[in-house]
């Protein structure tokens, strides 16, 4: 092994600008390849931050509009959600496992002791948190003993925290001249422009909106596995739904539902595919690289062929010889690779202080185009084996060019 | 039986025109003799040596190498048996320039898996009984012809051969160093027993073996025994 590497470092030594003008364009190769590989991952990483904040086996259920007539009514109609269609979920028992309705929220001020901050009140029910992912800085979230007594309790925002002071927890607060005690904070959005203030569904109900309507339904389910099961769910709660508002099952906008299953199915594909296609383009830029490497290891070949008649006369066989100039060009790829792999991996961690950093404004939020687009072991460990297989097929052929020649033409060489 | 044995070796070059190259040679080579083979560019005689080096194969006849049948073999087999039973001295020397002498000497215990430590000892050795311990670190490019040339008889040594092949072993020497190469080599031969095959066109080369095969248009002429070495004189003369 110390005698291969002996023998390597020495054609290498023989032949610096040569071996280094090869080697730049392996390690171009590969430094691409990391770095769009390293802008893919910030991508999908961004992706799914943006809409980390479900729980991935929900739906959400708006009412819409009609656009069909049906049952004497005409196109057009206001579909309200209600009570009663938290009942009609108990049909689909086998599919639905936790339902949730949120009430029409309210804008309203916050008023503790001096200080005022204005909030979006929900009702909501303990169930909401198991859905939405709430994540709870202190205290805890609505109960189902708050949501049977209609408890004046509230959960705010850290967000709101910034007007409140630190200090809110079991302090009194003032919603529309109702008095409610804080019992949780959780962690809100930064981004967002107005922050939630979560009550009991029951409390809300019984104050601001005593009527049995619903703005929206979320629930998770269970026992759906691909995007087909999910449809027919969907399709089947979907048209019972506007069967019960009296609307044509058909009418695609009576209800509107939005399926965070399929979404992420189909997010999880398109973040599959974006993978595969830099993939492809960074083994392709790759390939010129590996290229050189093979045109460089044919003179070299070319070169030595004297070299290697010597040695086979004094007893060399064909595979010492091919090993020799595989191990070689394998050696020249995975060297300037693993320089290319470092700088990609400096441009990605670049990247991800400037640019992912930097927050784009959509207009009602902010989001981060690319979030921590830097490249894991997993790929540097792929990208490892990918430069030795690559260094094999550059040396390959020259290799067996090499074996082959006999050592009376190779002796003749010069 | 003897040390080399050929029976009616044939062997054409196919091409165009096909060179019938060797025309059925019998030879009978034993051990510890001193063997000088000469003839014109053109009668066979390197092609014979490539025959006996196992450099290049034959089409018919057969060849026994210390009892060992020597046809048709792998070139994987083919490079086992050079490496352990032959040596090459080369007119051009064929050292490899980027590495010194002591690792040009080693090279062929390399190829026998031998241990770094081990050959290296073996090959100071040889290069010791060169006289040239002195010269071990240094590359070729750094030494004389006739330097170079011992160099490359030490690492055609190293693995105790069964004959040694020099093939105009003193081409691109001067006079002077020629005579020192050769007595060296006929050193080998009474000292060591080592049985040696020159292939010259140089009668004062070949004056120094023991015996001389005229090789012509690709049949073996005259052997002549050469126990007095007298004509080393009348190729002086000439």
């Amino acid at each position: 092994m110390r005698d291969l590497f002996g023998e390597i470092y020495n054609s290498i030594r023989n032949n610096k600008l040569r071996t280094a003008l090869t080697g730049f364009a392996v390690s171009w190769g590969i430094f691409l390849l990391i770095c769009l590989l390293g802008t893919g991952n910030g991508i999908t990483n961004s992706l799914q931050s943006n809409s980390g904040q479900f729980v991935q086996n929900s739906i959400q259920v708006y009412g819409g509009r009609t656009s069909m007539p049906a049952n004497g009514y005409r196109e057009g109609r206001w579909i309200q959600l209600d009570k009663g269609d938290i009942e009609l979920t108990k049909d689909y028992s086998e599919n639905v496992e936790k339902v949730a309705p949120i009430t029409d929220g309210t804008m309203g001020t916050i008023v503790m002791e001096d200080k005022t901050v204005s909030a979006y009140m929900m009702g909501v029910t303990p169930e909401y948190s198991e859905i939405q992912k709430v994540s709870l800085k202190e205290g805890r979230f609505i109960n189902p003993l708050d949501q049977r007594n209609a408890a004046k309790v509230a959960v705010l925002s850290t967000t709101h925290l910034k007007d409140l002071g630190d200090d809110v927890m079991g302090k009194w607060i003032t919603i529309q001249g109702v008095v409610f005690r804080v019992v949780g904070v959780y962690h809100g959005d930064e981004n967002d422009f107005q922050s939630n203030l979560y009550i009991p569904y029951s409390t809300y109900k019984g104050i601001f909106d005593p009527s049995d309507k619903i703005r929206s339904l979320i629930m998770t389910f269970k026992g759906i596995n691909n995007i087909k099961e999910s449809d027919e769910f969907e399709n089947g709660y979907s048209r019972s739904l506007k069967t019960r508002h009296q609307a044509n099952p058909d009418d695609p906008s009576a209800i509107w539902i939005w399926n965070r299953f399929s979404q992420n199915v189909q997010m999880t594909q398109a973040q599959g595919i974006l993978r595969i296609a830099l993939w492809i383009i960074g083994i392709l830029t790759l390939i010129s690289g590996i290229v050189g490497v093979s045109n460089i290891m044919l003179i070299t070949v070319k070169e030595r062929t004297h070299e290697f008649g010597i040695r086979k006369a004094i007893g060399a066989r064909p595979g010492s010889i091919l090993s020799l100039i595989i191990a070689e060009s394998v050696t020249i790829t995975a060297l300037f690779g693993y320089i290319g792999m470092f700088l990609g991996m400096v441009a990605c961690e670049v990247l991800d202080k400037t640019a992912g950093a930097k927050a784009v404004d959509i207009g009602f939020t902010q989001i981060r185009m690319l979030e921590n687009p830097t490249v894991g072991l997993d790929i540097a460990i792929e990208a490892t084996l990918l430069l030795i297989i690559a260094g094999t097929i550059a040396g390959l052929a020259p290799a067996r060019k090499a074996a082959k020649v006999k050592p009376i033409e190779a002796l003749r060489a010069e | 039986m003897a040390l080399i044995e050929l029976k009616d070796v044939n062997k054409t070059y196919q091409g165009a025109q096909p060179l019938h190259v060797l025309k059925g040679i019998n030879l009978d080579i034993e051990k510890g003799e001193f063997v000088s083979i000469m003839g014109a560019s053109g009668s066979g005689k390197s092609t014979l040596l490539n025959i006996l080096g196992i450099l290049d194969n034959y089409d018919t006849g057969t060849y026994h190498l210390d009892g060992t049948l020597i046809k048709d073999l792998s070139e994987k087999q083919a490079a086992a048996y050079r490496n352990r039973m032959i040596g090459f001295i080369f007119q051009s020397f064929n050292l490899i320039s980027f590495k010194t002498a002591v690792e040009n000497v080693e090279l062929p215990l390399y190829y026998q898996g031998m241990s770094r430590h081990k050959r290296r000892q073996l090959a100071m050795e040889y290069l010791d009984k060169m006289g040239l311990t002195d010269w071990a670190g240094h590359f070729p490019n750094e030494m004389s012809g006739g330097q170079k040339q011992r160099v490359a008889i030490a690492r055609a040594l190293i693995t105790s051969p069964r004959i040694i092949l020099a093939d105009e072993p003193t081409g691109a020497l001067d006079s002077k160093t020629s005579v020192e190469v050769m007595n060296l080599l006929t050193k080998l031969n009474k000292e060591d027993g080592m049985t040696i095959i020159v292939v010259t066109h140089e009668s004062g080369v070949a004056n120094q073996a023991d015996k001389i095969i005229h090789i012509r248009d690709g049949v073996i002429g005259q052997i002549e025994e050469n126990v007095r070495h007298d004509n080393w004189d009348s190729a002086l003369i000439k």
